[in-house]
């Protein structure tokens, strides 16, 4: 019985490696946000301190953070039920022509967000709908097909005895829906929401482009700081706030999912 | 719990435009406190008469009345119904206890009540002590117990069973067909019980009704349908072995068996002999009383008793019989027996050629 020893030591290495991977690059990350001075040939940092916290929190991270946040959420809390809803329809093969529809709201990562963003500005301008919801309507639709293909494989998983089980049993539609639907579906539903927070997150292009100025989110302050001659311990500093959050919310819908599956 | 009757009339289903229906006119009674059985094959329809009668799926025509009202448009969870699928679909999210009090908690009984009341449920099908286990920590025969636990606590007008047993194994199977024996004895529930097992039809229903593609072939007391099949498709259904086809005249059916006086007067013409292996009795060659007399070419043990066929040689061909042997008797193959085929036993049907075969690729039964 060697073979599963191998193939343990095999996943180990294997996991070791991925790990790897992730971490490394935030290493220099994390000794650049807290280096005073380091000049090229020196190892490490030749000065620690804050100044780089301090410049970031001077040239409006506090506010881009809070707008990012805000923005991440708005997109999940639309894209979510959208997603839900249409992944549903689209894994009961209810709907007519489904894989065509299924083809539309997938466009959006075949096309490029620049050239979309930019024929849409024009349009949105013409209707005179206001930058701030612009970015919302646009990035909806860049996260609808996370959410949609998240959505749609978890239905398709999903046993619908047993929400004929919960109506003979004396539930309405909607305590069938409430008690029964959405906690068998949680796990993909907190993995769907995830995604399309981290749409409207880490977005620049359209914020940029059909924000017109008026939305500061941390993408555009870590661009904005990077292009400029800052300093890189403030760009490090803006770049892990907004890996940080991400990485937190994925350990919790990690678990949540892991719960599920319990 | 007191059941209530059950009266289904002309329910037809038909899925798709120009499909065959997947029920026909389908006609049924169930008196208060009985337990009627459907039985047929996979893709029979058995399923959709459940599900026409829980309110899950609309009927193309048909009504369902429950002590005389008319259930048409009644919303699935105001009918007053339970059913158990042949998957448990326990809630996976609940522990066993909440998993019972499921339907007094949608219902909008307290929750210490419903709680209460679920434990005095779970002691009913002998699972106490088993509410704080998650739904996911039980066996396949646990599940079931408390899927019936769950189903008995919506104190349901009807209880709805779609081969709830059928996934269990032998042993476990007797286990719950005693405990639902038992249930019927304390609570008294009308039950409409959907199986394509004939002995386990036989076990617990009063009645049964024979559906095959869609159409009901016979309705009646279990041991009428045994005895007096009205057709070959249902003398199948119920495990009948033997099939002799002859003619009748003057309510003799002459066939290789031999010129054989029937129980009841029937038309002259074509028909086949059917009896049921149980009656048939074997003796020896010599056994002035034995109807036929053949040569034993196969032998099958089940468990005490031996099921052996007979080819009897006759005017225009052999004709075979099974029979069953009493407990103990053996008979090597190759031997020359005597056969009685006890009056009684005796029943003919009509020579329809509507073979019953399983339906292939039929998605439910």
């Amino acid at each position: 019985m060697t073979a599963p020893r191998a193939v343990l030591a095999a996943s180990r290495a294997g996991r070791t490696l991925l790990a790897g991977w992730l971490v490394l690059p935030l290493v220099p990350l994390l000794l650049w946000a807290f280096a005073d001075r380091w000049t090229f040939p020196a190892v490490l940092p030749q000065e620690w301190g804050t100044r780089g916290a301090e410049e970031a929190l001077a040239a409006g991270a506090g506010g881009a953070f809070l707008t990012s946040t805000l923005l991440g959420t708005v997109v999940a809390l639309l894209a979510t039920p959208l997603g839900a809803v249409a992944g549903r329809a689209l894994a009961s093969r209810q709907v007519p022509g489904g894989t065509a529809v299924l083809a539309v709201l997938l466009s959006p990562l075949a096309l490029p967000p620049f050239a979309v963003a930019l024929g849409l500005d024009v349009l949105l301008l013409r209707l005179r709908i206001p930058a701030a919801a612009g970015v919302v309507v646009l990035l909806l639709v860049a996260a609808l097909p996370y959410t949609v293909l998240t959505m749609r494989a978890a239905y398709a998983a999903h046993d619908r005895g047993f929400e004929d089980e919960a109506r003979v049993l004396g539930a309405t539609r909607w305590q069938t829906v409430r008690s029964v639907q959405l906690p068998l579906v949680a796990p993909a539903l907190a993995g769907a929401a995830f995604l399309a927070f981290l749409v409207g997150w880490s977005d620049y292009i359209v914020t940029v482009l059909v924000g017109g100025g008026q939305l500061t989110t941390l993408p555009l302050l870590v661009a904005s700081a990077a292009s400029a001659t800052g300093s890189d311990a403030q760009v490090a500093i803006l770049s892990l706030t907004s890996i940080l959050p991400p990485v937190a919310l994925l350990l919790v819908v990690g678990s949540l999912g892991r719960r599920g599956r319990r | 719990m007191n059941g209530s009757e059950l009266r289904l009339t002309g329910l037809t289903r038909v899925h798709g435009t120009g499909s065959a229906p997947a029920l026909a006119d389908f006609s049924l009674e169930v008196p208060a406190g009985a337990c009627m059985a459907i039985l047929g094959p996979s893709g029979s329809g058995k399923s959709t008469v459940l599900r026409l009668t829980a309110g899950l799926d609309e009927p193309t025509a048909g009504s369902v009345h429950l002590d005389g009202a008319d259930l048409a448009g009644v919303l699935p969870e105001r009918r007053g119904m339970a059913m158990v699928f042949q998957r448990p679909l326990l809630f996976p999210h609940l522990s066993v206890r909440d998993n019972v009090a499921f339907a007094d908690r949608v219902r909008g009984v307290p929750r210490r009540t419903a709680r209460r009341r679920a434990e005095e449920f779970l002691g009913l099908v002998q699972l106490d002590g088993f509410g704080d286990r998650p739904a996911r920590a039980l066996s396949g025969g646990q599940e079931q117990r408390v899927a019936l636990a769950r189903a008995l606590a919506a104190e349901p007008r009807v209880l709805l069973l779609d081969e709830p047993f059928s996934a269990l194994d032998a042993r476990l199977r007797e286990e719950m067909h005693e405990l639902l024996a038992d249930l019927r004895m304390r609570l008294d529930p009308t039950i409409l019980l959907v199986t394509h097992d004939h002995a386990e039809a036989g076990a617990l229903a009063d009645g049964v009704a024979v559906l095959d593609r869609g159409r009901l072939l016979q309705a009646g007391p279990m041991r009428e349908l045994y005895a007096r099949p009205a057709s070959l498709a249902v003398s199948r259904l119920l495990g009948g072995r033997t099939e002799v086809a002859g003619m009748v005249r003057s309510g003799v059916h002459r066939s290789p068996l031999g010129a054989l006086a029937l129980p009841r007067k029937v038309p002259d013409g074509p028909a086949v002999l059917v009896v049921r292996h149980e009656a048939v009795q074997v003796t020896t060659a010599a056994d002035p009383a034995a109807d036929a007399v053949g040569t034993v070419v196969r032998a099958r043990r089940r468990g005490m008793r031996t099921l052996v066929t007979v080819e009897v040689p006759g005017d225009g061909g052999t004709a075979a019989v099974d029979a069953e042997l009493e407990p103990g008797q053996e008979v090597p193959t190759g031997r020359t027996v005597g056969l009685r085929l006890p009056v009684e036993g005796r029943w003919v049907v009509p020579v329809d050629g509507v073979a019953v075969e399983p339906v292939a690729g039929a998605p439910r039964a």
